[in-house]
């Protein structure tokens, strides 16, 4: 056996490894470009629409080119190189002969079958040697025969037929399947034999070198300056802290709109001439009277006053770009009009870094402030104005003829819920909608998305009540309601309970999907029902004047209204367990939805009483705020609780009994006849036992305020 | 005595020294940069207007052709401070506040490192500045130094007030014409509601209709309604 390596000489193994190595690279690299090239938003379902607003080619276009700019011509070029290297290397492959070992075989040197006896093969060796023999035979020229070759079958002839007679070359062909005992055998290593051989050694520690002295740190340090280069909600770290250094207790939306054009994305955005080229034209249109409003974009004194205290830069265009956008006014140039419908959506990944920054400092109306922002960002709509501008053909005169002489705005939910007659009357008119115009607009209404919160309660889950610094569960009931939905079924109360998994279904504890069983067939086997799926997408927002696909996000969180301060941070949801609209796609289900938020409980006993806010970050007026209060037991009280209808309590020595008792619970009383006289003056203190016992969580449901 | 071959030795040190001088210019280069960086940094608070006033009173030049400077009244001297120490107040809340906001998000990598730097080189001069003003405080009147920053916090919260009241009152006007004109608007329909009293048809007058909304809606649409409130009750 030897144990030298031997380099891969004829060149049959290193296609093969080159093959399989590329293929390792070039195969995922291709899915990712196939599914980069497919619009991803495509997916998604959409709210079914053919309003077109004006500029819509100019919203499309900028869409377009977010999406081309996400195709990285590296990609395209690594992906085409390696589909070369692996036709390459097949051609190869296919080309190269294939040196194929035979197995030695004793019964085909002799010539005769498996089967025969000793003395056939005895008849047949001596006839064999006697032709072949070297001494009687000359080599023939013409069949290309030498010395050597003649000795060299003679010898093979007669290794056969001792193989097959004489006792130990046998055995060693048993054995090692070949009559000289084991055969050595060479590991060749699948490079090609050009890398090693002379003179081309200082080519390849040159690659070498390269590859590792070079290659390599860069592409490291491009990853991790990237990374430097970003904060973790997705802007650069440098818009990230302007941001925070425009953060204000009580900022309000157009005081964010105004810091979220510090970005450096805004600069990045209007380089060059375009940094104040028409800056003059845009702010005499925004600052212009507006057909309801002081200013045509829509904004306030104050932040008129902020614009104006700008130094004129990329910056204040930007800012005086996203009032044009906002109050949605038309700026009469196309380049102009290409950058408005640009710098929107660079407002709107600015607000997710805001939004991180007022979560840290904790106050409630910054963090509000944020969402309405990303809201209004999505729908084109000026802080303050009415949310009927979100459907399509309103104008800022409309919606004031709409709401009357009213202060307060009216919602959409509102506006949909009046009789159709009497919407008519407000909406249809001269100088209002046309008939035609009001039908798209109410067709559009009807698909919005809005959650409309059924109950919301705090439970612990396979407890009754709710102990000390236990892990809470925030329980939202829920059903997508479209405003003006006609003929809503009525919830049904048992899906707004919560029930817990029972201890022994670990598919419900692991949070696989359950499929309900309808039947049995013939042959016994369970049938269940179709898989629905897992995740539920909500459509895309309906915003025609934002220049992306935007997937909208329910935020739920809770805040104290008295210290004005957030007392548990945002849970974010984007997908639901339980579909929105039936197959169509636009009637919607009125399906029961939930959503879940875990935290931790307070560590003093008590009533604690929350504003809960469920934001929707995409629809302006979709937002709902309501009490919740939580109820925080003693850790001892939580445990009589329990013990009044357990049926068998934890030992003081089982291992039960010791966790309960460093759960600070007390020690498991010894007579029965204590426990429950306590338990008796425990019922007159609290008095909610009863509906305890009921429902098996804590019931603290309230109802919604709006 | 073994000879050395020098001259095989060549190659291993010349590695060492390129490695070596590598990595020196490196870690030189990098380092000035940083420092270079660290010290451009913007100021996290603009200039301190306050306290340029205090010190160009404190060290007024002669006027040109005058032997002594004009003589400042101690009473104004002390008012600039006073006014010094109000806006280092101001500053010291903003930092006090933004302190555990900005570490929590520099630990999670929401904002950068040079902001980071930034504020904790303002919080350091702040410090200073807090020293700086108690020790002219005690310069001016004995005892001063203790009690200058309770009163500058008192006025800084008296400033704050002040200015949301003024917030507030300065949308009187506006509310209050509304209001006239809401009450015009409802007496006028009111009237005209009185005249056709007498016929049994009522007709609503579109523009009025906003006020009583609720009530409508309730009356003829049960089902769609939107308030939580009512519907919960007819489920519970």
């Amino acid at each position: 056996m030897s144990s030298d390596y031997s380099y891969d000489e004829e060149g049959t193994l290193w296609p093969f490894f080159v093959f399989t190595l590329s293929g390792l690279v070039t195969l995922p690299l291709s899915y990712v470009l196939y599914k980069g090239t497919r619009d991803p938003a495509a997916s998604f379902p959409r709210i079914k629409s053919d309003y077109r607003p004006k500029n819509a080619d100019v919203i499309d276009a900028t869409r377009k080119k977010d999406r081309r700019k996400e195709n990285k011509l590296w990609l395209v070029f690594l992906v085409i190189l390696g589909w070369s290297v692996m036709a390459y290397t097949m051609y190869l492959i296919y080309v190269t002969p294939v040196t194929v070992r035979s197995i030695w075989n004793p019964y085909d040197i002799l010539g005769i079958s498996e089967s025969a006896s000793e003395k056939d093969i005895k008849s047949i060796y001596k006839k064999l040697s006697r032709m072949f023999h070297p001494d009687k035979i000359r080599p023939d020229a013409s069949k290309n025969e030498t010395i050597e070759s003649l000795n060299a079958r003679y010898v093979e002839i007669s290794k056969a037929y001792q193989a097959l007679t004489d006792e130990e070359i046998r055995n060693n062909y048993i054995q090692y399947g070949h009559p000289d005992g084991k055969q050595s055998y060479s590991i060749a290593i699948a490079l090609p034999k050009a890398m090693i051989s002379e003179g081309n050694g200082k080519y390849v520690v040159l690659i070498y070198s390269l590859l590792f002295g070079v290659l390599l740190p860069y592409i490291v340090g491009t990853w991790w300056y990237g990374t430097l280069r970003r904060s973790k909600e997705g802007p650069l770290m440098e818009s990230a802290n302007r941001l925070f250094r425009q953060y204000e207790e009580n900022i309000d939306v157009g005081g964010v709109i105004t810091a979220l054009s510090t970005g450096k994305e805004c600069e990045q955005a209007l380089k060059g001439d375009k940094a104040d080229a028409g800056l003059a034209k845009i702010e005499s249109r925004i600052l212009a009277p507006g057909e309801t409003t002081p200013f045509a974009g829509g904004l306030s004194v104050k932040d008129k006053e902020k614009l104006e205290d700008l130094e004129s830069g990329p910056r204040r265009k930007a800012l005086a770009l996203l009032w044009a956008y906002l109050g949605r006014v038309d700026l009469d140039d196309d380049a102009l009009t290409k950058s408005k419908f640009e710098v929107a959506p660079i407002a709107h990944s600015l607000t997710k870094s805001f939004t991180a920054i007022s979560l840290a400092y904790g106050n409630t109306a910054p963090i509000l402030a944020s969402y309405y922002a990303s809201q209004h960002l999505i729908q084109a709509i000026p802080p303050k104005a009415s949310p009927l501008l979100q459907l399509p053909y309103f104008t800022p005169a409309i919606a004031k003829a709409v709401e009357g002489d009213s202060r307060t705005v009216m919602t959409v939910q509102s506006f949909m819920d009046q009789p159709d007659a009497k919407r008519r009357s407000l909406a249809v008119g001269k100088g209002l909608l046309t008939e035609d115009q009001y039908r798209t607009a109410v067709s559009i209404a009807r698909q919005l998305p809005y959650f409309r919160v059924a109950k919301a309660f705090f439970k612990v889950a396979g407890e009754r009540c709710i102990i000390p610094s236990s892990l809470v569960t925030l329980v939202v009931k829920g059903r997508f309601v479209p405003p003006g939905s006609e003929s809503v079924p009525a919830i049904d109360e048992l899906e707004l309970e919560d029930v817990d998994a029972a201890e022994d279904d670990l598919d419900a504890i692991l949070g696989r999907k359950k499929r309900k069983q309808i039947g049995k067939d013939e042959a016994g086997k369970p049938i269940y029902e179709a898989d629905t799926p897992d995740e539920v997408f909500p459509p895309l927002a309906h915003a025609p004047y934002f220049a992306r696909d935007y997937s909208p996000r329910w935020h739920v969180f809770l805040t104290d209204s008295k210290q004005g301060k957030m007392a548990v941070p945002p849970f974010t949801f984007t997908q639901f367990d339980a579909p929105i609209y039936k197959a169509d796609g636009t009637t919607p289900s009125f399906a029961v939805q939930t959503m879940k938020a875990q935290f931790a409980a307070p560590p003093q006993a008590g009533h604690y009483t929350f504003v809960m806010n469920v934001v929707c970050d995409s629809y302006v007026g979709f937002d709902t705020k309501m009490e919740v209060t939580l109820v925080v037991e003693e850790a001892s009280k939580a445990a009589e609780m329990a013990g009044e209808d357990e049926i068998s309590e934890p030992d003081e020595d089982s291992i039960a009994g010791i966790m309960n008792a460093a759960k600070g619970g007390p020690p498991p009383k010894k007579k029965r006849v204590a426990e429950e006289e306590d338990s008796e003056e425990e019922e007159e203190e609290s008095g909610t036992e009863e509906e305890v016992e009921d429902t098996s969580d804590t019931n603290t449901d309230t109802e919604p305020e709006n | 005595m073994f000879s050395i071959d020098w001259w095989s030795l060549v190659l291993p040190f010349s590695y060492v020294a390129v490695l070596g001088g590598a990595l020196m210019t490196f870690s030189t280069i990098y380092r000035k940069r940083k420092a270079a960086e660290s010290a451009n940094l913007e100021p996290w608070f603009g200039p301190h207007l306050q306290r340029n006033i205090y010190l160009s009173l404190l060290h007024l030049e002669p006027e040109e052709g005058a032997e002594k400077s004009p003589k400042i009244p101690d009473s104004v001297i002390r008012a600039a401070l006073l006014r010094r120490a109000v806006e280092d107040i101001h500053r010291i809340i903003q930092i006090r506040t933004a302190k555990a906001a900005c570490s929590s998000l520099l630990q999670r990598g929401s904002v950068g490192d040079d902001l980071w730097q930034r504020f904790s080189r303002a919080e350091k001069e702040m410090e200073e500045e807090l020293r700086d003003v108690v020790m002219e405080a005690n310069a001016l009147a004995p005892g001063w130094g203790q009690t200058i920053f309770q009163s500058a916090n008192e006025i800084n919260a008296n400033t704050i007030l002040r200015k949301r009241l003024d917030e507030i009152q300065a949308q009187t006007e506006s509310e209050k014409q509304w209001w006239e004109k809401r009450r015009a608007q409802i007496q006028k329909d009111f009237m005209s509601e009185l005249d056709a009293g007498d016929k049994p048809a009522v007709s609503k007058a579109p523009s009025a209709a906003s006020e009583d909304e609720p009530v409508l809606v309730e009356q003829n649409t049960p089902s769609a309604t939107p308030s939580g409130g009512k519907k919960k009750k007819g489920k519970k």
